[in-house]
């Protein structure tokens, strides 16, 4: 908890066009929970064309006006053409310029790490859905309640005791969930788990499904347990904010016991961890720019973000 | 999307003929025509053209001006199209008035653009200018039909505030803060006065300390108070002394939406464990959205700070809490660094 994080600001031009030329490109912000993917886009707009419109914006242009008797003089008057003010047009930068969208999407009940695409960097985030790169979440779950919607905020359907659970009882279960998960894997490719391909296949790199709805697993393993609740975390792709609410739920039931979850946390998506993440109260144009040239470093240095090169299940 | 495209589409279709008529240097070229033609009333746009093709054959020059006779304004979806040629419009905007607000209220626009500004205009912003609003533009925005009012009913409005002894000052401070009251009848105002200081056993007094506070919340709708008194005195089971001392000293409460302050008042009772005479002692921290108490409350937990009894050591002020910065804030009352707060906030 001392590491203390020093940017350097750039200094932000006062210019409201070049700031908005140069508007392209992938964010890295932090989700906060009850708030949808939706809503986020909603408010980084809002935000952006608010601040651009506070900046110094395109004056308006010029009116021409001819008067005077056209059989004897005529004079040329160049007026401000009041039909281009902003009082009368409307604001410079409207939110529904600013185009946005999500390259990973994040449930309601999640929160954490969401890359983003802003204007032109809405390809980069199409790019990055397709390339399926692995996420780690952090799942709490409360053992001893089952809800009907396996989340905190359900009905409770059933109560169970879990006074007998130890941690090395989790431990022995996830491991073992990990491998049938692996196994499913390489039974998937069609290769002997035995044979060289096999192995060469897992020299290359992670195998990934080339399908975008069947989840998989790579790592699970529990991290936190202060009995009754439990904390896991899980790498994983293709997964989706309801599979991890009934994975709580199925660790409850094969513990002989129940569980639901009370908080999904993102943190990791591919290279981008937390530090990179904007927090709520920094979406702001200074701090969206900042982060913008950092997340642009990061996918230079890792050209496997945008070019797929890893093995996939055919 | 597409309805309200094709509302205001018509709207202005039908109107487009208003303008042409409303242009003053139409107006003037009519006249200056009036004069050569040597006749007495006012010609419309079809005499002009038959007077002009009385006296000359179409092969001869033409050497009258007739620059002036074009073709009606296209149909048109905003008042862009009109600016550069009405006066009244201009004058709205040299007086900051946000057309492309109005331009969206279906029932505005007709109204705007049938204004005249020597007749319709000019003495209304005198009028108010005198009332003490300094932002004309911003007024006019939220309630052009403050345009629509007679001024001797305005005279009236504020004439029956004086008699409920209001001071001039209270005036000046009520009005330019609320520019839907004096479009409201002295009727509705009476009444609605009326109901606060039934409803909450206000002397004369209060009330008129509470209208200068807020003038909004006595124009605001009624239903919409009673729901929030109805929270306040059966689902957050206040006395009616504490509502009453909760309206005057935040009456903005009375204006929020009701589940939110539920919210908060669920989180500071029951999770900070704050007894309900603190929170009426400051009601503006029911204002305060919950994701902010809870996470500079969930840190001072993490710290071990979290001690809001005045009466104990290291007591936080529950003002302190919710205000200022979060700098201020880490440094003043969690005595920690933002860093540390900011890296806290990516645990949730």
């Amino acid at each position: 908890m001392q590491k203390t994080i020093t940017k350097t600001l750039s200094v932000l031009t006062e210019d409201a066009t070049s700031a908005w030329k140069a508007l392209n490109g992938i964010i890295c912000i932090y989700k906060p929970a009850d708030v949808s993917c939706h809503r986020i886009c909603n408010t980084i707009a809002y935000k952006i064309s608010n601040e651009l419109n506070q900046m110094k914006c395109r004056p308006c242009s010029d009116y021409i006006q001819i008067e005077g008797d056209p059989i004897k003089h005529l004079t040329v008057i160049r007026k401000e053409n009041l039909a281009d003010h902003p009082l009368v047009v409307g604001p410079r930068y409207d939110q529904k310029d600013v185009r946005c969208t999500w390259s990973n999407y994040l449930g309601f009940n999640t929160s954490g790490i969401l890359l983003m695409g802003l204007q032109n960097g809405t390809k980069m985030a199409a790019l990055i859905r397709s390339n399926k790169l692995m996420r780690s979440y952090r799942v709490k779950g409360l053992l001893g309640r089952a809800t009907d919607n396996f989340y905190k905020d359900g009905k409770v359907v059933e109560r169970t005791t879990m006074g007998f659970i130890k941690s090395h009882h989790i431990d022995h279960l996830l491991s073992s969930m990990q491998s049938s998960h692996q196994r499913k894997m390489f039974n998937a490719t069609g290769v002997d788990l035995q044979s060289q391909t096999a192995y060469e296949l897992a020299v290359k790199g992670q195998v990934r499904p080339v399908c975008s709805e069947t989840p998989i697993l790579y790592g699970i393993k529990c991290v936190d347990y202060k009995p009754p609740e439990f904390t896991i975390e899980v790498q994983c792709v293709n997964e989706y904010e309801m599979y991890l609410k009934a994975l709580i739920h199925e660790i409850g039931i094969k513990l002989h016991s129940t569980a639901h979850c009370i908080g999904i946390q993102c943190i990791r998506h591919s290279y981008f961890n937390l530090d990179n993440a904007l927090l709520q109260k920094h979406w702001t144009l200074q701090h969206i720019f900042d982060n913008m040239e950092e997340c642009r470093k990061i996918i230079n240095e890792h050209e496997n973000l945008t070019k797929n090169n890893a093995i996939v299940i055919q | 999307m597409l309805n309200m495209l094709l509302q205001r589409f018509k709207l202005f279709h039908n109107l487009r003929r208003l303008s042409h008529t409303q242009s003053e240097d139409l107006k003037q070229s009519f006249q200056t025509n009036n004069a050569t033609c040597g006749e007495e009333h006012l010609p419309s746009d079809l005499q002009i053209v038959d007077n002009q093709t009385k006296y000359q054959s179409v092969l001869e020059e033409c050497t009258d001006d007739i620059s002036h006779v074009a073709t009606y304004l296209k149909p048109t979806f905003n008042f862009a199209a009109y600016i550069n040629k009405s006066r009244t419009l201009q004058e709205l905007v040299k007086l900051n008035v946000d057309l492309s607000v109005l331009e969206k209220k279906p029932k505005v626009v007709p109204f705007i653009l049938k204004l005249e500004f020597e007749k319709d205009v000019k003495n209304h912003v005198i009028f108010l200018s005198e009332l003490g609003v300094e932002n004309i533009g911003n007024f006019i925005t939220k309630n052009p039909f403050i345009l629509k009012e007679d001024l001797e009913n305005l005279k009236i409005r504020i004439n029956y505030l004086k008699s409920k002894h209001f001071t001039s000052d209270m005036i000046t401070s009520i009005i330019p803060r609320n520019p839907i009251w004096l479009s409201t009848s002295t009727q509705d105002i009476d009444s609605k006065l009326g109901f606060f200081q039934r409803e909450f056993q206000l002397s004369g007094k209060e009330v008129r300390a509470l209208a200068v506070q807020q003038p909004r919340l006595i124009t605001y709708s009624l239903q919409h108070v009673k729901l929030n008194t109805f929270a306040f005195k059966e689902e957050m089971g206040l006395r009616d002394d504490e509502v009453k001392s909760m309206l005057l000293k935040k009456p903005n409460l009375f204006m929020k939406l009701h589940t939110n302050l539920l919210k908060t008042f669920e989180f500071l009772h029951k999770k900070m464990n704050i007894p309900i005479e603190r929170i009426v002692e400051v009601p503006q921290i029911l204002t305060c959205r919950v994701f902010r108490i809870r996470q500079r409350h969930l840190f001072l937990d993490t710290l071990g700070r979290a001690q809001y009894n005045p009466r104990k050591p290291n007591y936080v002020p529950l003002i302190g809490l919710v205000s200022g910065s979060d700098v201020d804030f880490c440094r003043d009352i969690a005595k920690s660094s933002v860093q540390d707060f900011n890296l806290f906030l990516k645990s949730f």
